[in-house]
């Protein structure tokens, strides 16, 4: 948008002489930047300001109705690390990152590849896995909330089955269950979207790729591993990044999974599914506590988790997805050898770039 | 060129910045204090009210009559949404307020924080009980005018406690929980006994039984004189309290779902426990999510004699553009005669003496609980309970230290942990907050 107003503003003004010149030469410098500017400025008051605002919270006593207190340094960041609920919730979030992330991943790869054929009414079926991420995540969160409660879809009929010897949900309960239950959640929500995408990046790979590795005898799932990955290695390191994120940063569905209303919403009883988010809510903004500066402090922590693991998802993406694909990151040795093969024999090179270069 | 791009940026940047602190550090600076008067001059058009249940129509169309002021009602689903606006208002300088706002007395402390951000309110003699007045004053100044009080009671079903052979009525429920000397003990031992001869609970949560019991101590997690909170793993009090209640919620007692967990309506319909510990206010709450099944009754007995859980206040903010009228309208909607409404309309208990005399009150038959006249049984009640309903002391970190104690007692229901266990746990979670503690 903004390069296409630089383009067709510029030569209208290129023209204008006489008493206009200095105006405009001023709105050649000066009026991409204002016609970009909306965004910015609405950024810096919403994005930019409050985050470098936060770190000025972080550093002081601050509470809700008093504002900023004493300067306090790095206390707040001390206090957070010595809260063992601050461990736990960083424990539930991972916990329930990897019950949501993991199983999502590898569904929305395969709805995606199924996609990816000649379906009929194709659109249909595209268009309906994306319906799960059309409701609210506090929808989401309330009628999953119900499906695993003491009367829900499941806990009852589990019972008759005779897998539950107890009347109460187990869900609400025990930690690792109420974590795959959150879990189901985000997978429910974010799969159809995820496969949506992987979809868009897998008709851009190329079908004389497949059509060249069905001659050579693969099998669909042979493809599946040696074409379709490979060739959608730069949107799976994007969608694990998102989806790094984007889960790390649960809340909704914890704060909303037992109900929310009175006594409720802080993440069970014993913090079962307190996730740091949810922690950082509690402390800052919950019932009794008031902790803005705590909570602040809350927040840049895990900023930086956050950071770093993404950093190290980034790593781990590239050398999975890029064993089994193009020469760009292949380790020099590699590559010069793989070279000289494909001078040696010049007639393999179709075979050699789809999938057999890296080994 | 290069220049002149950083100065742009420079100059939207402050621009920007100056913006915003303009705007967060405007509208504050409000001073409390009496408020102005409501006069003809400065009469609004439209009052906003924020509360969480229903008004009595009849109510709100004589306001208007007789002042020609609308009254808009801003509805909440439940307490807990009404306090997080109020809380996010009063920080940011008042944005977002209603003209008057409902405050539960379980967060009146949190709100009254900074009395100056609330209007005083003049003095109306007789109108109340002296305790709930007192509650609803900060250093000797009305800053909230009381609608109800919450006389708890125990709501049982007889049908279900007359099929489990131990209570075929009302009266005789109230002997099986210890009759006139029911204590606490006394009572969760009839709940052992019911649940070894049925195969339901005997109540639904024991965590508003032991909120019962923890606000009849007189000073149960603070000290009243530096308002520091005691150390709780010497809290010999309050320990002894938690563990009679964590001993039987380890026998087995209670389902474990209190009133706000998303099952509590679906427990009712499910006949899953026979009975709950019910404020005034809960009545209708109940009637609401057990409609149809029939059996309901109200005991008048309740261990340790009596106590309260709840009630609300009119109260009006001080940067409200009209607070002159605002105070007449709380004053309007927490009349005798409004209060006898709100008997009829939600069931709560008034704290108005004239509205408990009532005869209106005291005689109206309540079909879902079997023709029982509950203003009389909530009256009875009350006044069994006395001033030691006003609860004990409470300070800035009450509701906390009360709702990580009571998650305790929710640990051992769920099987999560025995009780030493849960003592522990809480114990090292009260520490971990790092509080100066009175010793």
């Amino acid at each position: 948008m903004a390069t296409e107003t630089l383009a067709t503003g510029a030569p209208r003004t290129a023209r204008r002489v006489g008493w206009g010149q200095r105006l405009s030469r001023w709105d050649i410098k000066v009026s991409p930047y204002l016609y970009i500017s909306p965004f910015f400025i609405v950024f810096a008051v919403f994005g930019a300001f409050p985050l470098f605002f936060n770190v000025v919270v972080a550093l002081h006593d601050w509470h809700r109705r008093s504002g900023m207190g004493d300067f306090v340094g790095l206390d707040n960041f001390a206090w957070v690390l010595r809260q063992p609920l601050f461990w736990r919730s960083l424990e539930n979030t991972f916990s329930i990152f990897l019950w949501g992330g993991i199983p999502q991943l590898i569904l929305a790869l395969v709805i995606a590849s199924i996609l990816d054929q000649n379906l009929r009414a194709r659109t249909f079926w595209r268009m309906s896995v994306l319906i799960p991420f059309v409701v609210m995540p506090v929808a989401t969160s309330m009628i999953f909330g119900q499906v695993y409660g003491q009367f829900g879809l499941l806990v009852p009929n589990l019972h008759d089955l005779g897998l539950l010897t107890q009347y109460s949900s187990p869900f609400f309960q025990d930690r690792q269950l109420s974590h795959i239950a959150i879990g189901s959640m985000v997978i429910f929500r974010w799969t159809g979207y995820n496969a949506l995408i992987f979809l868009a990046a897998m008709q851009a790979v190329p079908r004389d790729l497949y059509e060249a590795a069905t001659v050579d005898g693969a099998g669909r799932v042979r493809q599946f591993f040696s074409v379709t990955i490979p060739g959608i290695r730069p949107t799976l390191i994007f969608i694990i990044l998102t989806m790094t994120i984007g889960g790390l940063e649960i809340f909704d569905e914890a704060r909303m999974f037992d109900g929310g209303g009175t006594g409720g919403g802080t993440g069970g009883a014993d913090n079962q599914w307190t996730t740091v988010v949810l922690y950082l809510y509690n402390l800052g903004f919950g019932d009794w506590q008031d902790r803005l500066g705590q909570a602040a402090a809350v927040g840049w922590i895990f900023a930086a988790i956050i950071l770093t693991l993404s950093l190290v998802n980034i790593v781990l993406t590239r050398t999975i997805a890029s064993s089994d694909s193009g020469t760009k990151r292949m380790p020099k040795f590699l590559r010069a050898a793989s070279k000289a093969r494909a001078q040696a024999a010049p007639s393999a090179d179709v075979n050699e770039s789809s999938e057999g270069n890296a080994r | 060129m290069r220049r002149t791009k950083k100065f742009a940026g420079i100059a939207v940047f402050a621009a920007v910045t100056a913006l915003t602190l303009t705007a967060c550090t405007g509208g504050g600076g409000s001073a409390g204090g009496g408020g102005e008067k409501a006069t003809e001059d400065n009469k609004p058009e439209q009052l906003t009210v924020a509360a969480w249940m229903d008004f009595p129509p009849e109510l709100l169309a004589s306001f208007e009559e007789e002042y020609g002021i609308k009254i808009a009602v801003e509805s909440f689903p439940d307490g807990a949404s009404a306090q997080t606006v109020l809380r996010n208002g009063l920080s940011s300088g008042g944005a977002g307020l209603s003209d008057v706002h409902l405050i539960e007395l379980d967060w009146w402390t949190e709100m009254m924080a900074a009395p100056d951000d609330w209007v005083e309110l003049p003095e109306i003699p007789d109108r109340w009980v002296d305790w709930k007045v007192k509650q609803g004053s900060v250093d000797d100044v009305i800053t909230g005018y009381g609608t109800d009080i919450g006389p708890l009671g125990i709501a049982f079903n007889q049908d279900m406690t007359s099929a489990a052979g131990v209570a075929a009525d009302p009266e005789l429920f109230g002997e099986f929980i210890g009759g006139d000397a029911a204590t606490w003990e006394s009572f969760l031992d009839a709940g052992r006994e019911y649940v070894a001869t049925s195969d339901n609970y005997f109540i639904d949560s024991l965590s508003s039984a032991f909120q019962a019991a923890i606000n009849l101590l007189p000073a149960a997690f603070e000290d009243p004189e530096s308002g520091d909170p005691y150390n709780l793993a010497d809290n010999a009090e309050v320990k002894e309290l938690f563990m009679t209640f964590a001993d039987a919620a380890d026998d087995g007692v209670s389902a474990g779902i209190p009133i706000g967990h998303a099952d509590w309506g679906a427990g009712f319909q499910n006949q899953q426990w026979a009975t709950v510990v019910t404020p005034a206010w809960m009545t209708g709450i109940i009637a609401e999510n057990a409609a149809g099944i029939e059996g309901w009754r109200v005991s008048s007995t309740f261990p340790d004699g009596g106590g309260n859980w709840g009630g609300s206040f009119f109260s009006v903010p001080a940067t409200g553009d009209n607070t002159g009228w605002a105070v007449k309208l709380a004053d309007y909607l927490t009349s005798p005669e409004a209060a006898v409404q709100w008997f009829h309309t939600t069931g709560q208990f008034p704290s108005q003496v004239e509205a408990i005399e009532n005869a209106d009150i005291s005689e109206t038959e309540n079909e879902f609980y079997g023709g029982l006249r509950l203003g009389q049984v909530y009256g009875d009640l009350a006044a069994a309970a006395g001033d030691s309903a006003a609860g004990g002391f409470r300070g800035e970190n009450f509701a906390g230290i009360q709702s990580l104690v009571t998650d305790g007692i929710s640990l051992v229901e769920s099987g999560g942990a025995t009780p030493e266990e849960a003592w522990e746990s809480v114990v090292g979670d009260f520490e971990a907050l790092g509080f100066d503690t009175a010793d």
